[in-house]
């Protein structure tokens, strides 16, 4: 009989099993739930983004409930990847959920803030006066202007109207721009990709002006020169979403899972999908967790552990056993079959300049820029060649700069990679040692300071006579220390042998058993080998900021270009450090740098500008000759490190702000009267000493910076490197600086420039912060600016972590007084307009750049360096001296230009990185986008850029990355020069215009385009270098291929033509204090880490509540167990860290995390939440940055020479801090300095006789 | 559980081997309750003798194109009551939350208005409750019976047993009122493509009802006729 009757179908009751009887079903009252229904509900949802430095780029929900922001949560509407490859989703951390408590939170900028005496003796001067003539009255009058510059960082703000704080400014640059000049007017804003418009509103004013643009990824040291070096290409890296491609991951003093968030996943999920990872790191960081094996690496000394993994790859996969993947890949896509001569010097042979077809007789048949193409030894026709796509053939002829291997008149090559079969001798060469330098806190070894080892040579016949050469290959494992069977000493058979730069070797230096280099060595390069170069470096911070980063970052680059890594889906080279991706970039420039109306702009390297106008070489004590190789070629290498920079600037190789002591907007006039062009009248004037460059004396007051804007930064903290210098020199108010500058000290002073005993304190006349935060930086301005917040404005995102372009869009209007960065740069033009006309009108600006990378001009000086200051050679524009150009300045209609897409767009058309092409049909799309200026006057008939939107349209119409379009005319335009038709890559898209409501609506994949040398397919993943090995696109670089050997005449003089093991640099700053200021606690000297933490970075700064709350409520130092024991510092104690740079205060993290001998103290902690006064300094705390200084290394400064040519934020100097020590120990007192005292100001106006005294501690 | 509104709900699904196999227990169920007169008894056990022996592809066959296909025989109740507006969603999470407070969770992939579910419900109630709440729809059954009539199926035998296990009686303006709507045959392509017909809209004066929103809208989703129907004639 059935049960059918019995049994229900449609139904259950709810009480049979499920979950394998885990389940339970309750049936509890659940009307509890409106309760959060309610909690959640709200108006509409905006999508935006946090955007000013944070690479996460991640799109965010941002809910509005009654006209209130209330919360965010992270948009998943990525589009998709492809099968099989995880998508972008989740992006977004605990940091960017917390953002929107800035809006309405204690600390927001609400009003224009100007320091109360400043606008005291304002108001007072215009009374009578007109507005330049009421700043004049102040500026020229030294008692009041040490009264408001004296008080900066000491509180005594007041509340002004936007019309009077943008007449105060716009009356400031309308004086320095007629008195010192506009190179004096200074900007500071960084990463532009992540709000684009934001920064170009400062950027356009400043550059209409003919004001200086501040780089920042020099300045913050995220850029590798390694990179420019190697590539010709400031930073390109793969999308996060090529790790999953992987299938071997060494991430080395990166931390993606607690710095890159939002990308983790990858990493987590290629490890699921069966990768390997090794994680190389001093400390158990977050990433080490994820580690198959943690390298504890001593701090400092990657690159030896670098080289002895490339020891070991060279060993096993290059000459014992030859990969024939690996050996192709070296030949066509790098310098190793490039040819180098073999100089005699002192009796000795040190390696010299890679050899040129302009040393052979009849140039090898090449006429358009022999000096500039680089040779190799041909195996089919056993001569030698120039082959295809140096950089000679990039420049003066078209269709040959490519990576065919072709000579230049198309017949086949293989080019020879090494000499050791077919050798004329075998020469002894000398190879510079300098791992036996001593330093306290670093161990070395005592093998001599040059090591000569035996390389296989060949002679041949120069112009002038036969000379020895070899090739970057065998020079490059001779190098390495590999015993080849030559012969000699200092090379090594075994590993276990200690010898430059055997595991065994390196395991002195580093500390890491040799087994470990050894097998991570190994692996990685045999996951090559099976997958043709899935094997992947992602590197941090950790390894960019030590001032010898070039060899932790070259010898990383060697292991990946030995492995054929570079350009290949899953592998290559993964720095991410800092955010430099501004995937539209091309359309971007002219908006930034007004370059619609006037070019070139003045743009300057700020570590260098720094490094001058803070004083800081003033107190420098690193002497050249503890950098100098022992195998330095013959050469002025005398002086100091700023000589460098001021020889540097001369040649025109690094930018120069203020370029002349003379005022810019008076030399064409002069010109004129000599009956000179301008440039000839500058270049004459400089050799006879008639104009001087204002670098050679930057402490004269004619050439001090004089109004200063920094916007979208927190530059004097978390930003400023030797922030104490800051305050002294460049702010003059109170600072902690302990150490005595080289007059005091009686050391040797720098030669080229001018020395005064007495110091300048306060440089600046002006200093305007724009900020949604009373940040450190506000604190010490002298107007501050209330900003809209990244949820109250319209602006574009992009990063490299994501192939993706989307928006920030405004939520709710701007709170309080605030505006957008956009329309407050519009305010001061249009006052900047007005007042103007009282000193200034249409003028003539002679504007000196450097030699500019990816231009013509990039082949300066070939193969010398020649100085016209020493009489060596002429001063010419452009080639030995800096480029001069006149640009016409309208002062009275800046506004107009502002607001309007200037006319050279259509009559000078576009470009980026070397390619130009014409705009017509994108001018004309923004015409009817935008609508055209009705108004009479200057700007009539032109598109206008009223709005912020408009500015993004702007951006996305002319961008080869966001307008289909112009991408397959750039494509084409790239062609023409290579000789190879790559329009194949964009015409699919050919059709696509992204605009901005399309952004909007969804983040929109960019197209491809030839700024860039990856792909956004939906076949790969973007990975840098990709269309170098597959569309044959040289690299920019002097041969074209990846550059390991750097010929330059200062890389050889520095010791860096190839990748070496150089210890930290000795900064000094220790014992000159460390017993003046006892305060009879023991103490212990550390080396000074700042990473990234998960508390605070880029999108909440240290300072915000909800953050704090997770961690310890204010500044702290993370130091050793051991190191704490010896001390006696328990977890929590107040220590002080100090050193001759200033002082800083923090709690103690005692931790099992941290190596011995090293501290970490979190980057961008602010001075403004709960920091108690220094024991050291007697001022309130001090900051990461007070106990650094600046340092700059001459061979960031070579220019004119192709790869190393100057490019905004591309080449320069950079910021290094982590080779200072810090002596740490713990506080006597912690005084909150809560009561008023004498360096406080007085209250200006009546208040209350017994205030609150307000202490800005969390929790105690 | 009530067997004769489980027998009825089996009759009304989807006939399957299983049901078929247990048409001989369904028999013997009906045929013992006296609450369905005996003319109705003897016309049920005729469809269950044709379930129970009939070749199964013809019965499917039968059922899909009376019950599936014919929008004015379909056996979700709200079908009838609300047709295309808005308000059924609610009113079949409504019928859900009754179940769920009767402690009975759906498992089947049906929608709360599936006529031999709502009579599995049903017959796990108390009879008196079950007989009253089967009244509500009782003018809907009346007027499927009738339609199953006039197509001389044996159907209609359920149905009546239905109305006779209801506690009210259909109140006959209502069962005229849904008989009045048309009710085709589901074969008719003609009928079938008219009925799926987009309606123009107008707007500005003399539209009269043009606009999609609204109450005039809203009556015209609600009266919209099933697929199959042809377009009633515009009054």
């Amino acid at each position: 009989m059935s049960h059918f009757l019995d049994r229900l179908t449609f139904f259950n009751r709810g009480d049979e099993p499920f979950s394998d009887g885990h389940g339970i079903l309750t049936h509890e009252d659940r009307r509890w739930e409106d309760g959060y229904r309610k909690r959640w509900q709200h108006d509409k949802i905006v999508r935006s983004t946090h955007g000013a430095n944070c690479t996460g780029s991640c799109s965010w929900k941002i809910y509005v409930k009654g006209g209130i922001v209330t919360w965010e949560t992270q948009q998943t509407d990525y589009p998709r990847t492809r099968p099989e490859l995880p998508n972008h989703e989740p992006r977004g951390c605990s940091r960017g959920a917390s953002y929107s408590w800035y809006l309405y939170s204690g600390n927001r900028v609400k009003y224009p803030l100007v320091r109360s005496r400043l606008l005291k003796l304002w108001r007072e001067a215009r009374v009578v006066r007109t507005p330049v003539a009421a700043w004049a009255s102040i500026v020229e009058e030294p008692a009041k202007r040490e009264a408001y510059v004296s008080k900066r960082g000491l509180g005594g703000f007041v509340r002004a109207t936007w019309d009077e704080v943008t007449e105060i400014i716009a009356a400031a640059n309308a004086y320095t721009v007629k008195k010192h000049g506009p190179d004096r007017v200074i900007g500071f804003s960084p990463i532009p990709a992540m709000s684009m418009v934001s920064y170009a509103a400062g950027s356009r004013y400043l550059s209409l002006l003919g004001g200086v643009c501040m780089s920042f990824y020099d300045w913050y040291c995220d850029l590798p020169p390694a990179s420019p070096q190697t590539w010709g290409e400031q930073t390109d890296v793969p999308e996060s979403a090529d790790w999953y491609n992987s299938g071997f991951l060494i991430l080395w003093g990166s931390n993606v899972p607690q710095t890159r968030t939002p990308d983790a996943h990858f990493y987590t999920e290629a490890r699921y999908r069966g990768a390997k990872s090794v994680v190389i790191c001093p400390d158990y960081s977050e990433a080490s967790k994820f580690a198959d094996l943690w390298i504890s690496v001593k701090q400092g000394t990657d690159a030896a552990l670098a080289m002895a993994m490339g020891h070991v790859i060279l060993r096993e996969f290059h000459i014992d056993r030859q990969v024939p993947y690996f050996g192709d890949y070296v030949r066509q896509y790098t310098d190793m079959p490039m040819l180098v001569e073999l100089v005699k010097q002192n009796g000795r042979l040190v390696p010299g300049r890679l050899l040129r077809a302009s040393d052979f007789t009849g140039d090898l048949g090449e006429t358009n820029n022999p000096e500039w193409k680089t040779v190799a030894f041909d195996e089919a026709s056993k001569s030698i060649v120039a082959p295809r796509g140096s950089v000679g053939f990039r420049w003066g002829e078209k269709g040959k700069w490519n990576l065919e291997e072709k000579k230049s008149d198309g017949e086949a090559t293989k080019l020879q990679l090494s000499f050791a079969d077919d050798r004329d001798e075998l020469a002894d060469v000398d190879f510079p040692y300098f791992g036996n330098r001593e330093h306290d806190h670093f161990a070395g070894t005592d093998h001599p300071s040059v090591l000569t080892r035996k390389v296989p040579a060949k002679l041949v016949a120069l112009k002038d006579g036969e000379k020895l050469v070899a090739t970057v290959y065998d020079l490059f494992v001779a190098n390495y220390g590999i015993d080849r069977g030559f012969g000699g000493a200092h090379v090594a058979k075994s590993y276990d042998e200690n010898v430059p730069y055997t595991p065994a070797w390196a395991e002195k230096i580093t500390g890491v058993p040799r087994d470990q280099i050894i097998t991570t060595a190994r692996e990685f390069a045999l996951n090559a080998e099976k997958t043709k170069g899935r094997s992947m470096i992602i590197i941090g911070a950790a390894m960019n900021h030590w001032y010898h980063c070039d060899m932790n970052y070259r010898g990383a680059i060697n292991m990946l270009v030995m492995c054929g890594c570079v350009g290949q889906s899953g592998g290559g080279w993964s720095h991410y450090v800092g955010q430099e991706k501004l995937r539209p970039q091309s359309g971007w420039l002219p908006l930034a740098f007004g370059l619609d109306w006037g070019r070139p702009p003045r743009q300057q390297n700020s570590t260098s500008f720094f490094y001058a106008h803070t004083d800081q070489w003033r107190y420098e004590t690193v002497g050249v000759e503890e950098i100098l190789s022992p195998t330095a070629p013959a050469g002025p290498w005398d002086g100091a490190l700023i000589d460098y920079n001021v020889r540097a600037e001369r040649m025109g190789w690094l930018p120069s702000a203020p370029q002349l002591r003379q005022n810019p907007l008076d030399l064409a006039a002069k010109a004129q009267a000599a009956g000179l062009e301008p440039k000839d009248y500058v270049s004459k004037g400089l050799k006879s000493g008639e104009l001087q460059m204002a670098c050679e004396d930057p402490d004269h007051p004619d050439n001090w910076p004089r109004n200063m804007f920094v916007w979208r930064s927190n530059l004097l903290g978390s930003s400023g490197k030797g922030h104490e210098y800051f305050l002294k020199h460049l702010l003059g108010t109170t600072h902690g600086v302990q150490g005595k500058d080289l007059g005091e000290t009686g050391k040797k002073k720098p030669k080229e420039v001018a020395w005064h005993d007495d110091a300048p304190k306060g440089k600046l006349d002006l200093l305007v912060t724009l900020d949604f935060r009373m940040s450190t930086t506000c604190v010490y301005s002298d107007i501050v600016l209330p900003t809209a917040t990244w949820y109250e404005k319209n602006d574009l995102n992009t990063s490299d972590m994501h192939p993706f372009i989307h928006p920030l869009t405004s939520a709710v209007d701007p709170v309080w007084e605030a505006k957008s960065d956009w329309e407050i740069y519009k305010a001061i033009a249009k006052a900047f307009s007005r007042v103007s006309p009282e000193v200034l009108g249409v003028e003539k600006d002679v504007v000196m750049t450097p030699i500019q990378h990816d231009s013509p001009g990039e082949i300066a000086q070939a193969l010398d360096v020649k100085e016209w200051k020493k009489g060596e050679i002429d001063p010419i524009p452009g080639k030995t001296m800096p480029a001069v150009t006149v640009v016409e300045r309208d002062y009275p209609n800046l506004y107009k230009r502002f607001t309007a897409l200037g006319p050279l767009m259509q009559k000078l058309g576009n470009g980026v990185k070397g390619m130009a092409w014409n705009t017509e049909h994108e001018v004309e799309l923004l015409k009817r986008l935008n609508g055209e200026v009705t108004e009479e006057g200057a700007t009539k008939g032109l598109a206008r850029i009223d709005t912020d939107i408009d500015a993004t349209e702007v951006i996305l119409s002319l961008a080869p990355e966001t307008n289909g379009e112009v991408a397959v005319k750039a494509w084409d335009a790239l062609g023409k020069t290579t000789g190879l038709d790559h329009t194949h890559l964009a015409i699919p898209k050919e059709d696509e215009k992204i605009r901005f409501r399309d952004v909007v609506a969804q983040p929109r994949k960019i197209i491809s385009a030839p700024t860039w040398s990856g792909l956004e397919s939906e076949k790969v993943c973007y990975n840098a270098g990709y269309t170098n090995v597959h569309e044959l696109i040289p690299w920019r670089t002097l041969s074209g291929r990846q550059q390991l050997y750097q010929d330059h005449l200062w890389m050889r003089a520095f010791g860096e033509a190839l990748c070496v093991y150089r210890p930290p640099v000795d900064l000094k700053a220790v014992k000159p204090v460390i017993d003046t200021k006892p305060n009879g606690e023991k103490q212990i000297v550390l080396n000074f880490i700042t990473p990234h933490q998960k508390w605070g970075i880029h999108s909440t700064y240290t300072d915000n509540l909800l953050m704090l709350t997770l961690s310890r409520g204010g500044p702290i130092v993370w130091i050793s167990e051991n190191d704490a024991k010896k001390v006696g510092i328990a977890d929590n104690d107040w220590i002080e860290a100090y050193n001759s740079n200033g002082a800083l205060v923090a709690r103690a993290v005692v931790s099992q995390r941290v190596k011995d001998g090293m501290c970490m103290m979190y980057h961008a902690q602010e001075k403004i939440v709960n920091v108690p006064g220094s024991e050291v300094t007697g001022q309130r705390g001090g900051i990461h940055n007070s106990v650094t200084r600046v340092v700059v290394k001459p061979t960031h400064m070579i220019g004119g020479y192709a790869q190393q040519a100057y490019g905004f934020n591309y080449y320069g100097t950079i910021g290094t801090n982590r080779d200072e020590f810090v002596i740490i120990r713990k506080m006597k007192t912690v005084d909150w300095l809560d009561k008023p005292t004498a360096d406080q100001p007085e209250p200006l106006t009546v208040a209350p006789k017994n205030a609150p005294e307000t202490k800005l501690e969390a929790a105690e | 559980m009530n067997l004769t509104l489980k027998a009825l709900s089996a009759l009304l699904t989807y006939p399957t081997a299983e049901i078929q196999s247990v048409s001989g227990v369904i028999g013997t169920v009906l045929a013992a309750d006296s609450l369905i007169p005996r003319r109705v008894r003897t016309d049920l056990q005729a469809l269950v003798d044709d379930i129970g022996t009939g070749d199964l592809y013809d019965l499917q066959e039968r059922y899909v194109l009376l019950f599936d296909r014919t929008r004015s025989l379909s056996l979700h109740l709200f079908e009838h009551v609300h047709g295309e507006s808005r308000d059924r969603g609610q009113a079949m999470i409504d019928l859900k939350g009754q179940y769920e407070e009767a402690g009975l969770y759906m498992s089947a992939a049906e929608l709360p208005d599936f006529l031999p579910l709502f009579l599995e419900y049903l017959a796990t109630r108390p009879l008196k409750e079950a007989c009253e709440t089967l009244g509500q729809p009782a003018h809907i059954f009346a007027a499927i019976a009738e339609r199953l009539r006039k197509r001389d199926s044996a159907y209609e035998a359920a149905f009546r047993a239905l109305v006779a296990l209801s506690t009210a009686k259909p109140k006959d303006a209502e069962v005229s009122a849904l008989l009045q709507l048309p009710d085709p045959d589901a074969n008719d392509l003609a009928a079938l493509d008219a009925a799926w017909e987009d309606e123009p809209v107008n707007f500005g004066p003399g539209s009269g009802d043009g606009c999609k929103d609204g109450i005039v809208a809203r009556v015209r989703g609600a009266m919209r006729p099933a697929p199959d129907m042809p377009q009633r004639p515009r009054s």
